[in-house]
C-alpha cells in the first residue's frame, strides 16, 4: 500500500491547509525525477507480481470462521525468522525452491489487519523457463505466511471475507463496531492496521467527505430473498456519533447490501503486476494499451458475490473499493453548487483511468475525454519544467486530489532527493493502471501497474493470470498491437463488467482492427533519420470516424478470437484474432522448449476456458457453492455456517495445491462444484 | 536459368499473417500469406512511387518503368491492373529480387549483441542435394544482410520429408525412424558445422528427429547440434526415448509449428501466376502471356527471427524464398 512513513499524522482540517503545499513539493519532485529519469534507456524487461491474502482463523470443530487481526504479530515472526525458514509445512518442491538460493519473499502490511500482501525476493524476468517459477513462488510465499501463524490461521485468497461486518462476531479477537476513527456501525475501528496511516486515511475521507463512505451494492434477488429487500443489518436507532444519521438520511436504500467504511472496499484482495518498461516512451505505450484491457479482466478475474453476509448481484470488487475511499465532497459530487471546493469531480480516487499518455501517432484526440478535470497551474508548472502536454495532463489530473495522510514531520522543508510527497498523491490515486516514475535514486525503470484483476483461490490460477498478462505485454510490444477505444468507452466497460457472469452475458466495447496500417515503403527516399531504425516511422494518424474503429464484443471473442467463440454460428463477417491466437502466435516466432510450452499452454488453457463459459469464474463457483449449501435458505442470506463452509472449502482446496496433490476428487470432498471452476486441471 | 528471391520484409508488425489461424496449425499459411501481402503491398507502393516520380525515392522505380522491362508498353499498369514487374522487382547480381529491396532499411534498431537471432533454413525436395552447401550460404548472408549483423545465434536445419506427429508417442517416434534420408543428412551437415567454425552461427540445430534418427546422426556428425525441434500438437506428450536422447546428449527440446516441405511448386506457381491471389509475374498463356516463362522449382526458404534478448521482443520477422527458373 505504498508508503509507511512514521510521523504525527495530521487530521482533516490541519491536513487539507498542508494540501497545496504537498501539491506544489510534490510536482517539484516529480519533476526532478522525470528530469532524471526521462532518457533512460534500454532497462530490461522485469515485472512483479502482488498476491493478497485474508487470514482466517478455521477449525473444523470451531463453529465459526473468524478474521484473524493479528497481522502485525505474523509480520513480526516473519521479520524475525530471518531466514524465512520453511519448517516443513511446504511440500519437498518447494525445499527445493527455497535451498536453490532464489531470494525470499517479501511481506507487506495492508489496509485491513487481517490482511497479508507477499511479493517475490527479486523481479521476474522473461526467461520462459523463468515464467515456470511464478506458480512454485507463490506457493511458497502461501506455505512460508502459513508457518509464521497459529496452527488454526489461514492464509486464502478470497477476495472478501463473506462475513465482514456481519452483525455479532466475525473477527479475532473481537471489538465493539462504533469507534472514533471509522464510526462504522458494521466493523471496529480495529479492523484497519493501526499503523497511524491507516486508521488517518480512513478518517480524513471520511471527514473530508463530510459523512462515512456509502458502499451500497444490488442484492442479488434469489427465489425467496423478500422483495423489496431492506438491509435486516442496518441499525437506524445509532446515536454515537452525527455520522450515524446518514442511514436515516437515506444512506441505505433498498435492495443493496449497505456498508459504511473503508475496511469494506480496501479489505479487499486483488492481483496486480507490475512491468519495467525499456524506457519512458515504452512505460506510456504500455499503459495505454494495457488500459483498454483492464475491464476485460476485471471481468474474466471475477471473484466477488458476497458482502457482509448476503450475495450480491455484482461479480466483481471493483466498484466497491471506489466508494470505500470516494472522498468527494457533495459540492465535488455534484450534489451541491460549487462554493468552497474547486471543480466538479466525476470519478471516485479509486477509479479506472481517465486518459491515455503515449506518444503513439495513433491516439486519436477522439479518444480523450473532452471533460478531464485538471489543474491548470499544476498543468502550467509541469510544462514549464519541460513536460510534454500529455503527461503533464495525466498529472495534472492526478493532483487535482488533495493529499489524505499528511505528517507534519515531512513539512519542513522540500527534500529533492525524496518522491515522498509526489507519491502522497500518485499512491492514493488508485486508477486500474498506474504509471510509475523511477524511485529518487534512479535505480530502477519507468514502470506500469496493472491493477484490476481480482485475486483466484488457488496459486495456480494467479500464476496463470499474471503470465498471461507479461505475455500480452510482449505480444503488444512485438505486434506494435493497437487496443485504443475512446477512453470513455473503457469506463462504460468497467461498469460493464460488474454485472453478474458479465463473462458470459455481457458485450465490451473493443477495437476491431489491432494491427497498423503498413508503413509504406518507400516515400521521401526512405524517411529514416535514425540510421538503425529498421521500423520505418508509424503510419500517420488515420482518419475514418472513431465509431468505426470498435464494436461490442463478447469476452469470448476478445480473449479466444470471433472463430473459436463463434464456431456454432460462423457468419459473424467481423473477424478479431483474439487474445490467446495472438500470444500463441508471439509463442510460435520465438525459442521455447517444450515442457515450457506445455505448461504455458496449460495457462492458457485455464484462461481460454473461463472466457468461453467452459469453467466458471471463481464468482460464479462461489455463488453457487452457497446457493447449494443445505443451510442456505434461498434468501441471499450467506449465514455463519455457510461462511464457514466456503472458507473451508477453500482452506482444503489450498492444502491439497500445497501438498502438490491435485485437486482430483474435491467434488466428493466438500467442494461442491470444484470440477466446473477448475476442470481437469491440476488434478 | 533465373533465381528468383522472394521476400516478405519484417513481418512482425505488418498485421494478420502473422496471426496463426485456426486449424492453420502447422501449416505455411504464413510464409504464403506474408509474400503474397509483401508482393501487393511492393505494388502498390512502387506503383505510386512510379506515378510522383517528383518523389526522391521513387527515381529508381521510375527508371525502371521507363526501361526496357515494360514488355506491353502501356503505361503505367498493364491491363490486369497490376503494375509491370520491372517495377516492383529488381534484377541484382544474378537473381531477381520479388519484390525489391531497399538495403537502406536493414538493420536492427539496437546492437546486435541484445539480440536472440534465430534461423531456419528449410531444404526442399525439388532442390539438388549437391548445392545445400551453397544454398545455405546463400540463405544465412541474405538474413545477415537483412539484420545488418555479422553473426546469429540459432541455425535450425530442417530436411526434407521429416516430420514429427506426436499424437501417439511411440508410434510418431517409429515412423519418424523411416522418414528422410540418413545419407543426404549427414552429408549435408559439415556445410553448417562450416558456418560454425567460420563464426556465422553460434548454435546449430535440427528439426523433427526422433530418438533412432538422432542417434544414427549423432554418430556422423562432428559439430553436434544444442537443439532440436519438434512439432508435436500436444506438448506434454513428448516420446519418452526422445527425451532420454535429448536429456543424455544435452540437446535442447525446443517446440515448433512449421510444416516440413513448406514451398510446394504449386504454391510457388499460385504465389507468382496470374491467378487472383498470384503476384502475376508468370506468363500463363490462356490469362496473360507476358511474364516469366519456364519450370519453377523452390530451392530453399529461411525463416530469422530476431528477439530482443532480455526483453522478449520480436523486432523482426521474416522469410526469404530461392526458386529456379528453368527457361523453355
Amino acid at each position: 500500500m505504498g508508503l509507511l512513513a512514521l510521523g504525527t499524522a495530521l487530521d482533516w482540517p490541519d491536513a487539507k491547509l498542508q494540501a497545496h503545499l504537498v501539491r506544489a513539493w510534490g510536482i517539484k519532485q516529480l519533476l526532478e525525477i522525470w528530469n532524471k529519469a526521462k532518457g533512460k534507456e534500454r532497462d530490461a524487461m522485469l515485472w512483479g507480481d502482488e498476491v493478497e491474502y485474508l487470514v482466517v482463523t478455521y477449525s473444523e470443530e470451531e463453529p465459526k470462521v473468524l478474521l484473524s487481526l493479528r497481522q502485525a504479530d505474523i509480520l513480526t515472526a516473519l521479520a524475525n525468522d530471518t531466514d524465512l525458514s520453511a519448517k516443513g509445512g511446504c511440500v519437498p518442491e518447494l525445499q527445493h525452491i527455497h535451498r536453490n538460493g532464489e531470494p525470499l519473499p517479501v511481506f507487506h502490511p495492508e489496509f485491513g489487519r487481517f490482511m497479508l500482501e507477499a511479493t517475490p525476493g527479486k523481479p521476474w524476468g522473461i526467461e520462459f523457463k523463468e515464467l515456470l517459477n511464478v506458480e512454485p513462488n507463490m506457493k511458497l510465499r502461501r506455505c512460508i505466511a502459513k508457518d509464521h501463524m497459529l496452527p488454526n490461521e489461514h492464509p486464502i485468497t478470497l477476495t472478501t471475507f463473506p462475513r465482514l461486518g456481519s452483525p455479532g462476531v466475525f473477527t479475532e479477537p473481537a471489538y465493539p463496531v462504533s469507534g472514533p476513527k471509522l464510526r462504522s456501525q458494521f466493523v471496529p475501528d480495529e479492523i484497519a492496521n493501526p499503523h497511524i496511516r491507516f486508521p488517518t486515511l480512513a478518517a480524513n475521507i471520511r471527514s473530508r467527505r463530510g459523512r462515512k463512505v456509502q458502499v451500497n451494492v444490488p442484492v442479488f434477488r434469489d427465489e425467496k430473498t423478500p422483495w423489496p429487500w431492506k438491509d435486516p443489518t442496518v441499525n437506524y436507532d445509532l446515536n454515537q456519533w452525527p455520522e450515524d444519521d446518514d442511514v436515516r438520511n437515506g444512506a441505505a436504500p433498498d435492495n443493496f447490501i449497505h456498508m459504511d467504511a473503508m475496511a469494506f472496499g480496501m479489505g479487499s484482495c486483488c492481483l496486480q503486476i507490475t512491468f519495467q518498461a525499456k524506457n519512458i516512451t515504452e512505460g506510456r505505450q504500455m499503459y495505454d494499451q494495457l488500459s483498454p484491457l483492464g475491464p476485460i479482466m476485471l471481468a474474466l478475474t471475477a471473484a466477488t458475490p458476497i458482502y457482509k453476509g448476503f450475495l450480491a448481484d455484482t461479480d466483481v470488487r471493483w466498484n466497491q473499493i471506489s466508494k470505500a475511499v470516494d472522498d468527494r465532497t457533495p459540492e465535488e459530487l455534484g450534489e451541491k453548487p460549487l462554493q468552497n471546493d474547486r471543480w466538479r469531480i466525476p470519478k471516485s480516487r479509486y477509479a479506472s483511468n481517465s486518459t491515455y499518455i503515449s506518444t503513439d501517432a495513433r491516439l486519436r484526440p477522439e479518444y480523450f475525454d473532452p471533460d478531464l478535470v485538471i489543474d491548470e497551474d499544476i498543468k502550467q508548472q509541469l510544462l514549464d519544467g519541460g513536460m510534454d502536454d500529455r503527461l503533464a495532463t495525466h498529472f495534472a489530473h492526478l493532483f487535482i486530489r488533495d493529499p489524505i495522510v499528511v505528517f507534519n514531520e515531512d513539512l519542513q522543508s522540500l527534500d529533492l532527493s525524496k518522491t515522498d510527497h509526489f507519491e502522497n498523491i500518485q499512491s492514493t490515486n488508485w486508477q486500474h493502471m498506474r504509471f510509475k516514475p523511477p524511485p529518487a535514486d534512479n535505480s530502477i525503470g519507468w514502470r506500469v501497474e496493472f491493477r484490476p484483476m481480482e485475486i483466484q483461490i488457488t496459486d495456480f490460477e494467479n500464476a496463470a493470470f499474471a503470465v498471461f498478462m507479461v505475455l500480452i505485454t510482449r505480444v503488444i510490444l512485438s505486434f506494435d498491437l493497437n487496443f485504443y477505444i475512446p477512453i470513455l468507452r473503457v469506463d462504460e466497460n468497467m461498469e460493464t463488467a460488474h454485472a453478474r457472469d458479465a463473462v458470459l452475458e455481457r458485450k465490451f466495447w473493443f477495437r476491431r482492427n489491432l494491427f497498423s496500417a503498413r508503413p509504406p515503403r518507400s516515400s521521401g527516399g526512405s524517411g529514416s533519420s535514425t540510421p538503425r531504425s529498421a521500423h520505418p516511422s508509424r503510419p500517420a494518424t488515420p482518419t475514418g470516424p472513431v465509431e468505426d474503429e470498435y464494436r461490442l464484443m463478447t469476452i469470448n471473442e476478445i480473449i479466444n478470437g470471433t472463430a473459436y467463440a463463434n464456431e456454432a454460428d460462423n457468419d459473424s463477417g467481423d473477424d478479431f484474432p483474439g487474445l490467446i491466437p495472438l500470444v500463441e502466435s508471439y509463442l510460435d516466432s520465438v525459442n521455447v522448449d517444450v515442457v515450457t510450452r506445455c505448461e504455458l499452454g496449460t495457462y492458457l488453457d485455464l484462461i481460454r476456458k473461463r472466457a468461453s463459459g467452459e469453467l466458471w469464474t471463481a464468482a460464479k463457483w462461489i455463488r453457487e457453492f452457497v446457493r447449494g449449501q443445505k443451510a442456505y435458505r434461498g434468501d441471499s442470506v450467506v449465514s455463519e455456517e455457510i461462511g464457514k463452509d466456503l472458507v473451508g472449502a477453500v482452506i482444503k482446496v489450498g492444502e491439497r495445491e500445497q501438498r502438490g496433490e491435485g485437486f482430483r476428487g474435491l467434488d466428493v470432498e466438500g467442494v461442491k462444484d470444484w470440477g466446473r471452476l477448475m476442470g481437469g486441471f491440476r488434478s | 536459368m533465373t533465381k528468383l528471391i522472394l521476400s516478405t520484409g519484417n513481418i512482425v508488425s505488418g498485421g494478420p499473417s502473422i496471426i496463426r489461424k485456426p486449424g492453420g496449425y502447422r501449416s505455411n499459411l504464413e510464409l504464403t500469406n506474408s509474400l503474397r501481402s509483401n508482393f501487393l503491398a511492393a505494388q502498390q507502393d512502387f506503383a505510386n512511387d512510379a506515378h510522383n516520380p517528383d518523389d526522391a525515392g521513387a527515381a529508381a522505380a521510375a527508371a525502371a518503368l521507363n526501361g526496357n522491362g515494360n514488355s506491353n508498353g502501356n503505361g503505367f499498369h498493364r491491363s490486369d491492373g497490376r503494375p509491370p514487374a520491372s517495377v516492383w522487382t529488381a534484377q541484382e547480381e544474378g537473381a531477381l529480387y520479388v519484390p525489391r529491396i531497399d538495403w537502406s532499411l536493414a538493420g536492427l534498431q539496437e546492437e546486435p549483441a541484445q539480440y536472440d537471432i534465430t534461423v531456419k533454413l528449410f531444404f526442399l525436395p525439388t532442390a539438388p542435394v549437391a548445392k545445400r552447401a551453397q544454398h545455405a550460404k546463400e540463405a544465412l548472408d541474405l538474413v545477415l544482410r537483412e539484420l545488418d549483423v555479422k553473426a546469429v545465434t540459432l541455425l535450425v536445419v530442417s530436411f526434407p520429408g521429416m516430420s514429427f506427429e506426436g499424437d501417439c508417442e511411440w508410434e510418431a517416434d517409429k515412423r519418424n525412424a523411416t522418414q528422410g534420408n540418413a545419407e543426404e543428412e549427414a552429408a549435408t551437415w559439415p556445410a553448417i558445422e562450416d558456418l560454425h567454425r567460420q563464426g556465422l552461427v553460434r548454435n546449430i540445430g535440427i528439426a523433427e528427429f526422433g530418438s533412432e534418427k538422432l542417434a544414427g546422426f549423432l554418430k556422423r556428425v562432428q559439430v553436434r547440434p544444442t537443439v532440436n525441434q519438434i512439432n508435436i500438437k500436444n506438448c506434454c506428450n513428448v516420446p519418452p526415448p526422445l527425451v532420454k536422447l535429448a536429456k543424455e546428449q544435452g540437446i535442447e527440446l525446443l517446440v515448433h509449428s512449421d510444416c516440413t516441405d513448406i514451398l510446394s511448386r504449386g504454391t510457388l506457381r499460385e504465389l507468382l501466376g496470374q491467378g487472383l491471389q498470384g503476384a502475376g509475374l508468370l506468363a500463363e498463356p490462356e490469362v496473360n502471356g507476358d511474364g516469366l516463362k519456364g519450370d519453377l522449382a523452390p530451392q530453399w526458404v529461411v525463416k530469422y527471427t530476431a528477439v530482443v534478448r532480455d526483453r522478449g521482443v520480436i523486432e523482426n520477422k521474416g522469410y526469404f524464398a530461392c526458386a529456379e527458373l528453368m527457361e523453355d
